[in-house]
This record gives structure tokens, sequence and C-alpha cells, in this order.
């Protein structure tokens, strides 16, 4: 990997850590198991790795934001998650946060864009 | 699938010992779910070698492990300000102590340059012990604060009694866009004038250090120093003595960024005394005949000579150091009246 591809990979990380966070927390508002969320957000378009998608799950449990439970289904034991009260709170207001960043970066990239364009 | 138990056992190994049956078991579900659902996919079992290489697509047993475990520091960013700051203020007293200490058992040792070179050469070793001690202690502090046993200080929480108007001015070099003395030349100030002290002190003893093979000739040679130079080699190592104390305290405050124009035009009056005492020396002499009956007739003119030369160099450099002196202070009062100035607008 060159250094460009390494500071692209790195920029392109940092990018969609937060993302991944707000995508997670919005598939938790229904109950899902790690595989088959890994499954949802992969069919949205937003392919994680097993090593960042299930721990990322025990932290934002640790957090106070998932509450979960071991069942049974198709023989086999799995943990399910789904956002608890606190979890639905932070939800709402990380996804106000994320639109009003994204409303500015979408502004601001339409002004360069036009600016460089001009 | 024996290769994904396999797998799995070597992940355990790697995640924090408290959660390791819970977070494989959940591991295991998932993916063996995903395993069930690629062979159903392809309507057959994984041959070993695609085992392999979806095992080898999740990453390796340590990767896979890796996320689980707590975002440890050794000193973390919240305590990381204060640990550099210590280290730089431990720094400057374990070489001013280490300085002091070594002065002192050189002084009233047997002096010698071998003794004085064992010395600079057990500086890094000195430095090293200081920063291993401090790291331990905040390490601890670390330790401690992420365990919630402490809080840290109110020092690094953000205060709100802090104020931009209480920010320190800005320096002359900052405004003229001059690079600011830095921390490593400032330390490197006090180290060197600690060593060039030394160097100064042990010269009396041992003259080779200043004039090489010269001082055996200087020995056996006819002519002897006067007593001009006692009184002023000494103010020399006075004020060698105040410039490293000046240069050690500025560290210890950390003000050695600052300009400091008060304690050039002092150092440089106080520079002037030496050559003073020297210029004013009786009969100006800088040199006198060890056997002044015996060789007059013979070195006379020669030592005449010789005092004449080092008078006029002295007198030169006395008129040097004076131009430079008024140059200094005059700057000093130009900046003074301009600061008024500005700060009337």
């Amino acid at each position: 990997m060159t250094l460009a591809e390494n500071l692209f990979e790195n920029l392109r990380l940092e990018l969609r850590r937060g993302c991944l966070t707000l995508a997670v927390l919005a598939q938790l508002r229904q109950e899902r198991y790690g595989y088959t969320l890994r499954k949802a957000l992969a069919d949205q378009g937003l392919v994680i790795d097993e090593s960042t998608l299930y721990p990322l799950l025990r932290r934002l449990e640790a957090q106070g934001l998932l509450a979960s439970e071991w069942r049974e289904e198709e023989k086999r034991n799995k943990r399910f998650y789904r956002l608890n009260a606190d979890g639905e709170q932070m939800f709402a207001k990380l996804l106000g946060e994320w639109q009003a960043i994204n409303a500015s970066v979408t502004a601001t990239i339409g002004t360069t864009t036009t600016n460089s364009t001009l | 699938m024996e290769i994904l138990d396999r797998y799995l056992e070597a992940v355990k190994k790697h995640l924090p010992w408290q959660r390791q049956d819970d977070i494989v078991a959940e591991l295991r579900a998932n993916l063996e779910s995903q395993l069930e659902e690629k062979e159903s996919e392809l309507g057959r079992p994984l041959t070993a070698q695609e085992a392999e290489e979806w095992l080898k697509q999740l990453g390796a047993p340590m990767q896979m492990a890796a996320p689980y475990q707590p975002q440890q520091y050794l000193i973390g960013p919240a305590v990381f300000p204060i640990y550099r700051t210590v280290l730089k203020i431990a720094f400057t007293w374990a070489i001013i102590i280490y300085s002091i200490v070594t002065a002192i058992l050189l002084l009233t040792g047997t002096p010698s340059a071998a003794a004085l070179a064992e010395a600079v050469l057990r500086i890094p070793a000195v430095l090293f012990t200081t920063a291993a001690w401090v790291t331990l202690v905040f390490a601890i502090l670390e330790f401690a604060v992420t365990h919630n046993c402490i809080k840290l200080p109110a020092m690094v929480a953000p205060s709100a009694s802090w104020s931009p108007s209480g920010l320190p001015p800005l320096g002359q070099e900052a405004i003229s866009g001059k690079k600011p003395h830095a921390f490593a030349s400032a330390v490197a100030e006090v180290i060197f004038g600690f060593i060039f002290l030394v160097w100064l002190l042990l010269v009396p003893h041992h003259p080779y250090l200043l004039l090489g093979p010269g001082a055996l000739y200087i020995a056996a040679s006819p002519f002897q120093l006067a007593p001009v130079w006692v009184p002023v080699y000494w103010c020399i190592v006075a004020l060698n003595i105040l410039q490293l104390g000046w240069n050690a305290e500025n560290l210890w405050r950390g003000r050695w960024q600052k300009p400091q124009p008060v304690k050039r035009a002092v150092l440089g009056a106080l520079g002037l005394v030496p050559l003073v005492i020297f210029l004013t020396a009786p009969g100006h002499a800088a040199v006198l005949l060890k056997h002044p009956l015996v060789d007059q007739a013979h070195y006379g003119a020669a030592l005449q000579a010789i005092n004449r030369s080092i008078n006029w160099s002295f007198a030169l450099i006395c008129a040097i150091v004076a131009v430079q002196l008024l140059w200094g202070v005059g700057q000093l009062i130009l900046n003074v009246y301009r600061n008024r100035a500005a700060a009337m607008q």
C-alpha cells in the first residue's frame, strides 16, 4: 500500500467510524443478532467486518444504549440486541446531529464545487 | 467444523478473560450462521480450502480479538499534558542537581579530564532514570484515574475561570515572526554552560585543558602570568555561574522562549568588569618575568611587546563589548518606548 493509499484508508476509516455507530443504532430499533445485523447493513451498502461490528455491539451495550438477551433460534443460542430507552434517545439526538452535519457538508461541497467551476 | 473450533479457541486466548466464554459463544453463533448460509448457497459443505479462505477473510485470531479489549494507555491523553510538563521540569532539576553534585565532587576530589568526561557521559543515564521514574509515577496515576480511584486535578480539566485575557503577551520574536527559543536549545545551554564552568574551574590546575601541549612551553618559558589574572579569572567564573543560574532559572520557570533583553544588557555590562580590571592593572602588566634580575636584559623588550599587544587586544575587545552593550541598551529603550506608544494608542 502506498503512502497516499494508506492515508486515504485512515481517513476513510475515520469518516466511517461515527457513521457506522449511527447505522447500527438505526438497525437495532428492531431486534437482531450479530449476523443478521451485519447482513442488514450490507444490504443497505454498509459492509462491516466481523471484527468491527461484534465488538461495537459489546461497547454500545456497555455504554448502556443496547439491551441484549441470549435466546434459542433455529436450534442455536444467539445473542439478540435491541435499542433500550436510553439508546432510543441517543439515536434521536445523534440522528439530528447527523442530519445537520450532512446538510452543512452537502451545502459546503455544493458551494465549493460551484466556486471551482466558476 | 473442526477448523472453526480451532479458530475460536485461538481467538479466545486473546480475549479479556472475564468475558471469554460469552464472546466466543456469540462469535460461534454468528459465524455458524454465516457458514450455514454459505453452505446453503453452494448446496454443499465448504471444502477444507474454502473454509480456510473464509477464516482468512475474517482475520487472524488476534486481529479478531483485539477490538474486544478495552482501550488501554500507559499514559492517556488526559494525563499526558501534565506528564510532559512534569518530565521537562524533572529533566531540568535532574540536570541542575546532578551538575551541582558533580561540581562539588570534582572540586573536592581530584579534578581530572577523565573524571569530567565520565561525569558528562553519565548525563544520559541520569536523564533516562529520571524519565523512567516519572513515567512509572504517571502510569500509576493513569491506572488510578481510569479505575476511578482518584479524580484528575482541576489543572487539566476545562476550567470556567480561564480567561483569554490572562494569556501571556506575544514575545518580540513571535511578533517579528522569528522562531522562538526552543526547549532543547535552552536545556543545551544549561548543560553546556555547566560543562564549560567545570572546564573553566579545572583550567588553573590543568593548563593543558586550555593550551594543550603549549602548556609545557609556557611552563618552560621565562614568562609568567601577572597577579591581575586572578581577579579577572574569578570575575569570569562568577559571570558564568550567574549566566548558568539565570538560564537554569528561566528553564525552571518556563521562560526560555521569552526574549530577555535586560538579562543580556546586565550580562554585557558585567562582562566589562574583568576587562576593566585588566586594563587598569598597575603597569598594564599581563605577563611578568619569572626571574627579572636575570632575564630583564635578554627578555625585557619582548616582555614589553607582549604586554603592549595583550593590552591593545583587551582594549579592542572592551570597545567592542561596550558598543554591543550600548546598542543593546539602545534597542531596549527603543522597544520600551514603542510598547508605551502602542499601549497609548
